[in-house]
């Protein structure tokens, strides 16, 4: 076990980080208390250089490249999360203290929000590292709990409370119903295979196949999972939830708990599809995903289109999304060069996904509307009409990422789904294809019509301004920017993509099951119990 | 008139004559010996490509730093002429490395290819079998035949940008940075053009030029004239780009790469099975190719069916049309089929098409050059005619004589281009030849007269000149080279090389010399503010107040340059002199090098030097002889004859001699007969010639014609279009719409922010996803 710490310094980090906000942040000293996000950005800053320093391939992991992908992602989406973030809480609390009221620690939550969101991002960040089920339930855990109290948080203070507060309880309790099901789901495996430990439970496939109790449980943890990236059926609480908290969280509510998903499903299928030597998954398990991903997409899109909010219609657009990504766990490893590979697929789309979905929510949690007098956040499209115009930084930021999501050739989002076109075509799953470029297509509907509205001017002043916190102008610009930069140089990331997709295949050797697992190599199958061949 | 009846029926004459000549020579079926030379130039002509230093790749980066620089110039509002100079570093530093290129490339030995790999740029696969991947980086490839190119490009484009420095002077802090923008964008994407490695980067300069020339056709926005003409340019070029994309993709399917290097051996079985008599053994499919990418070529090098765009891009600012529309972009047609010569040779057709269409354009073009007024635009169909030549260069199976065209077309074209713009500019937008007289002799004006004449020569084709050198090197080849139809291409082109002596000493000798008189045009820069002539820039101060402005410093100097360079372009002949100049020995390094190796069209000895020697006159009168009556030749030699002599040596006189009659006849009627500014002789014969002088003044109704049978019926059918769209499509669209709505509709119900109810729906739908589960594994 002590040698897993090795692998865990990114995470060390941020809970250091974390520990440090938490005290800091309750300074009765203001500059002190202003030094919270410092300390969260320069954590997150270490722990992105740590985790591309992680050690690759140890024994104990399924997919064994992909921690150096998958940490220095969070913690560098995470740094951008951070920048929208800023400001989003305490603001009036801080303005009474300036204004002379006395520091009441019991009012201020700065420190419980920054500590939280570094806690929710190590959480993502273990999911990675795990290796068990158990660690990874944990790590779930840890991902969305903080993720409750930072809905709720997000809302303090401002007009909607209520609703925040209604978020954050729905979200918990369904949150909660989720973790039962794929934590029932997890002990099923267990008592299924006997073993925690996915290398072990693959081997167990491998050897003696599939059984019922197993597979139940397979199914079970991984609809269980799907709660985190919002897939249908477990979808449910996405609009209300993102509606209910501010853009910044919203933004961390697309992002985090769906990278830990989305790494939990692919560690979770690596047990039973390629890794046990079959190249393509069970057909009960990857019949479900077919559903989950056709469902999802599908869902999502349509719903999208029906919204005349914002935040509710890129909650439904993030469930599209991961009905996207499915379709690249669908495919599978292929034989490992980027554009067949599924998994590097997912990855490099959580990659664009989080820059581009942050920007969108960036520019949203940018702007602000009176409302009687206070002021609201952005709601409808007519709020940001004539962006482009009003605030040009903004809106083109707004124009870049929305065609990003789209999937506008030639801009990142584009280049995110041909590797999942490429890779499930090259899987062999025409009609999975067919509906996912249908989808695109219905997406296109829903998106075109914010780029227009962004773009077209206003017949009247819609009384939008920018929220007077420039560090979330710089993250809406900054996501514009990476956006139209990754579209150039994102080949990078498609390699170091391609490296973490690299799987592990574990060679059957009962009679019954070995009929269509064809052994890899000479050597693993002459060694009984040494059967790891790493694939390339 | 009588010079017109005598030239049709031996023109017919000749292509009957040369019909049966052919059909004689392919009965003879002697392909041995071209065969040896097509093994030979396949295994020669082709080395594998090394790796090159990535310095290269900054010939094209650095006309993007003057992209970068120049936007910065027009967001600070920049009002002064450093986007200029910016753009002429820029571009100077790019002329520097390539002649480094050009040198480093000389030290590797002859033949030498280089390949810079800038980064990977297109990496796909959809499957693991043959043909299921898709690769291009973002490479240059670098061989002689790029470094010819690349040095004129970034030279001229250096050059140009100095003149345009003080041509656009009216706009700065206007349009000034958007002007230079555009220049440096239009070299970067030449360089892609002409330095790819594969045919994807290749058609990213492609479309990157075509951009560039609309945006700067369209420079003058707020005129309508530009604009149309800037789309024109645009919806032309779209045509051929369409067929040079089939024929990119067609090239993947088939050979599934782009990449030339990797090309060049895939082609060359096909080539084998022509070369040996099994031209019908290549499938459709691969002979296509040649046919699809040349209509690319035709659409961007001006050539029928496609040229009309051209003329009309003069609407651009002067420097633009030097450059982009005379000396480097519209050659790019040319160099595609250079740089894919092995694959025009895979088809028995690709060439005598190309031949065919560039002589009939350089025939048509030069006929509407005789008849227009307008300077520039003359100027613009002698560009479409001399393109032409450069097409037929390559046909008849000399790459050498069309790059060595292209060369010092580059250079006179773009001196003649910039003098007229020196013309326009001062004398405020005129560029009707019959409002200007005796330009040359007015204060200040002598090195743009000299520079003109300078051009003039070359275009004309006067003996000695540059462009006598490399139209020569064409026309014998046309008369060398058998194919089908050759001799009569051969004969298209020595009379269009007559009538272009004397379109262009018509604009000389009306323009330049003769009687000191002019009428200002209505460009009085009353809308430019002052620029330093304010006071003679009143609109209503009319011809007696006008004063023609001199050009300066940098338009004088880049005259002198461009002039003297057009002069020394000539010397490029008599380098290499074994390899046909400096020239064909960069052609025949190249992939460009398949010179005598169809063997389909026979090329006879190949013996390509000239040899001076005998007298001109009796030269002179056997042409005179044969125009009368070229239908009694038919002394066929082994290879192609012109009048049963040898080409190769005839035709320096016989060239000679056409041009001088040419220019002879414009001197005759147009300074001679010059009776006003407006008039001269040519007026009074125009009448005996009956409507055809109208007809070319209106461009032989090509227009008309194209409006007539393209865009009228196109215009009905977009309406029909349109109805049935409105009624049918939009119904369906729209049906198809109401369908996501209306299950979302259904669907949104469950979403009613209860929470228990959607604690329901997980657990129901995760029953229902294990029942299915269960189900299916049973």
């Amino acid at each position: 076990m002590i040698e897993r710490i090795g692998y865990l310094w990114p995470e060390i980090v941020l809970f250091i980080g974390a520990c440090l906000t938490m005290v800091i942040g309750l300074s009765p000293n203001a500059d002190m208390r202003k030094q919270t996000g410092l300390i969260a950005g320069v954590s997150l800053l270490i722990a992105a250089a740590l985790g591309l320093a992680t050690p690759a391939a140890p024994t104990w992991a399924i997919l064994p490249g992909i921690m150096p992908f998958a940490k220095p992602l969070i913690a560098l989406v995470g740094l951008l999360l951070l920048l929208v973030n800023i400001g989003s809480v305490d603001r009036d609390e801080e303005a009474a203290i300036a204004a002379g009221k006395p520091f009441n620690p019991l009012r201020v939550t700065g420190a419980e929000f920054y500590a939280f969101f570094l806690f929710s991002l190590m959480g993502a960040m273990l999911c990675a590292t795990a290796g068990d089920l158990i660690w990874l339930f944990l790590a779930l855990e840890l991902t969305s709990l903080p993720t409750y109290v930072m809905v709720v948080l997000s809302g303090r203070g401002k007009k909607g409370f209520d609703r925040s507060q209604e978020a954050g309880v729905k979200y918990f309790f369904l949150g909660a119903l989720g973790a039962g099901i794929f934590l029932y789901g997890f002990a099923l495996l267990y008592g299924g295979t006997g073993t925690t430990q996915f290398v072990e439970i693959a081997q167990h496939f491998a050897a003696h196949g599939m059984n019922p109790i197993a597979t139940v449980g397979l199914v079970l943890a991984l609809v269980g999972v799907s709660f985190k990236i919002a897939a249908v059926p477990m979808h449910f609480y996405t609009a209300d939830v993102y509606q209910g908290s501010s853009g910044g969280v919203a933004a961390f509510l697309a992002f985090v708990p769906k990278t830990a998903g989305m790494i939990s499903i692919l560690l979770l299928v690596s047990t039973v599809g390629w890794a046990a030597g079959q190249g393509s998954l069970p057909p009960a398990i990857e019949s479900l995903l077919w559903a989950l991903a056709v469902l999802t997409m599908t869902v999502g899109n349509v719903l999208a289109l029906l919204q005349s909010s914002l935040k509710r219609m890129l909650a439904y657009s993030s469930i599209a999304h991961s009905g996207y990504m499915l379709v690249g766990v669908i495919a599978g490893p292929g034989d490992g060069s980027f554009v067949s590979s599924g998994i590097a697929a997912v990855l490099f789309y959580l990659l664009c996904y989080g820059v581009m979905s942050t920007g969108v929510f960036a520019v949203l949690a940018s702007l602000e509307r009176k409302s009687g007098g206070e002021a609201v956040e952005v709601e409808s499209l007519d709020d940001i009409k004539g962006l482009c115009r009003s605030h040009p930084w903004l809106g083109w930021s707004m124009v870049i990422c929305m065609l990003s999501l789209l999937g506008f050739p030639p801009i990142l989002g584009f280049f995110g789904k041909v590797p999942l076109f490429t890779s499930a075509l090259g899987a062999g799953h025409v009609v999975l294809v067919v509906i996912l470029a249908l989808n695109s297509a219905i997406a296109a509907f829903y998106y075109l019509r914010v780029v227009a509205g962004v773009m077209i001017d206003p017949e009247s002043d819609s009384g939008v301004r920018d929220t007077g916190v420039p560090a979330r102008v710089i993250a809406a610009v900054i996501s514009g920017v990476l956006v139209l930069g990754l579209s150039v140089f994102g080949n990078v990331f498609m390699g170091s993509g391609e490296k973490a997709a690299e799987v592990r295949r574990f060679v059957g050797q009962s009679d019954e099951h070995d009929t269509d697992s064809v052994p890899l190599d000479e050597h693993s199958e002459a060694a009984e119990d040494e059967h790891h061949a790493v694939s390339h | 008139m009588t010079t017109l009846t005598h030239i049709i029926p031996s023109l017919v004459a000749s292509v009957t004559g040369s019909l049966v000549q052919d059909g004689h020579a392919d009965a003879a079926g002697e392909v041995g010996h071209a065969a040896e030379q097509v093994s030979h130039a396949v295994s020669q002509g082709i080395t594998p490509p090394v790796d090159g230093p990535l310095w290269i790749a900054l010939i094209p980066l650095l006309p993007i730093l003057g992209v970068v620089l120049t936007t910065l110039c027009a967001i600070f509002k920049v009002k002064s002429k450093l986007p200029a100079f910016l753009t002429v570093g820029c571009l100077a530093a790019s002329f520097g490395l390539t002649v480094a290129m050009y040198q480093h490339l000389s030290g590797m030995g002859p033949g030498s290819t280089v390949v810079v790999t800038a980064f990977e740029w297109f990496d796909l696969s959809w499957g693991a079998g043959e043909g299921q991947r898709f690769q291009a980086d973002f490479a240059f490839y670098v061989d002689t035949l790029t470094c010819l190119w690349m040095l004129f490009v970034t030279g001229l484009g250096t050059l140009i940008a100095l003149y345009a420095s003080e041509y656009m002077a009216q706009d700065v802090g206007k349009g000034y940075s958007r002007f230079f923008m555009a220049f440096n964008l239009f070299v970067f994407s030449m360089a892609c053009l002409v330095m790819g490695e594969n045919l994807l980067v290749l058609f990213l300069g492609w479309e990157g030029v075509g951009l560039c020339s609309y945006l700067l056709i369209g420079y003058f926005y707020k005129k309508p004239a530009a604009v149309e003409a800037a789309k024109k340019a645009f919806i032309v070029n779209r045509i051929g780009d369409l067929g040079l994309l089939l024929g990119i993709f067609l090239t993947f399917v088939k050979f599934g790469t782009v990449s030339y290097p990797e090309l060049w051996p895939l082609v060359e079985p096909y080539i084998q099975m022509v070369k040996s008599g099994h031209a019908g053994d290549v499938p459709l499919t691969v002979s296509l190719i040649p046919i699809l990418l040349m209509v690319g070529a035709f659409g961007k090098s001006a050539q029928l069916p496609l040229y009309v765009w051209l003329p009309d891009a003069m609407e651009g600012p002067t420097p633009v049309s030097a450059l982009i529309h005379a000396a480097t972009m519209v050659t790019a047609g040319v160099y595609l089929i250079a740089r894919m010569y092995p694959m025009f040779l895979v088809s028995e057709y690709a060439l005598p098409i190309v031949g065919w269409i560039g002589a009939l354009t350089a025939l048509l073009a030069a006929t509407i050059g005789m008849a227009q007024f307008d300077i520039k635009r003359i100027m613009a169909y002698s560009t479409v005619s001399q393109l032409g030549y450069m097409f037929c260069g390559l046909a008849v199976l000399s790459s050498t004589g069309a790059a060595f065209h292209v060369f010092t077309h580059a250079f006179f074209k773009a001196t003649l281009f910039l003098c007229c713009g020196a013309v326009m500019h001062g004398f405020a937008g005129q560029l009707d030849l019959r409002k200007l007289s005796g330009v040359a002799f007015m204060k200040g004006w002598g090195i743009v007269g000299i520079a003109m004449l300078v051009g003039c020569l070359n275009l004309a084709g006067f003996p000695f000149t540059a462009g006598f050198f490399s139209k020569d090197m064409i026309l014998a080849e046309s008369f060398v080279t058998a194919g089908p139809g050759y001799g009569a291409i051969g004969w298209i082109l020595l009379i269009t090389a007559g009538l272009t002596a004397y379109y262009t000493f018509r604009v000389f000798f009306r323009v330049f010399v003769g009687p000191k008189a002019f009428e200002p045009g209505d460009e009085l820069h009353e809308d430019h503010g002052d620029d330093g002539h304010g006071d003679e820039s009143r609109p209503e101060a009319g011809a007696t107040k006008f004063h023609p402005h001199a050009p300066g410093l940098a338009v004088n100097l880049v005259l002198g340059i461009l002039a003297l360079a057009s002069i020394v372009a000539a010397g490029a002949y008599f380098v290499d002199k074994e390899d046909h100049g400096w020239v064909g020995r960069l052609v025949h390094e190249s992939s460009a090098n398949y010179t005598g190796s169809a063997a389909f069209l026979e090329h006879g000895d190949g013996a390509h030097r000239l040899e001076a020697g005998a007298t001109g006159d009796g030269e002179a009168g056997a042409v005179e002889h044969g125009e009368a009556g070229a239908a009694g030749h038919g002394a066929a030699a082994a290879h192609g004859s012109f009048l049963g002599m040898d080409p190769h040596k005839a035709m320096y006189y016989v060239s000679s001699v056409v041009g001088l009659i040419g220019i002879g006849a414009a001197f005759y009627l147009h300074y001679l007969g010059r009776t006003t500014a407006a008039r001269s002789k040519a007026d009074d014969l125009l009448p005996a010639l009956g409507p055809i002088p109208r007809w070319a003044q209106h461009k032989w109704y090509v227009d008309e014609f194209y409006n007539a049978v393209i865009v009228v019926p196109l215009r009905v059918l977009a309406h029909v279009f349109h109805a049935i769209d409105r009624l049918l499509v939009d119904g369906v669209v729209n049906l198809a719409g109401v369908l996501p709505r209306f299950v979302g509709s259904r669907i949104r119900p469950w979403q009613n922010g209860v929470m228990h109810g959607y604690a329901v729906g997980m657990v129901g739908g995760l029953a229902l996803l294990i029942a299915a589960v269960v189900l299916l594994s049973m």
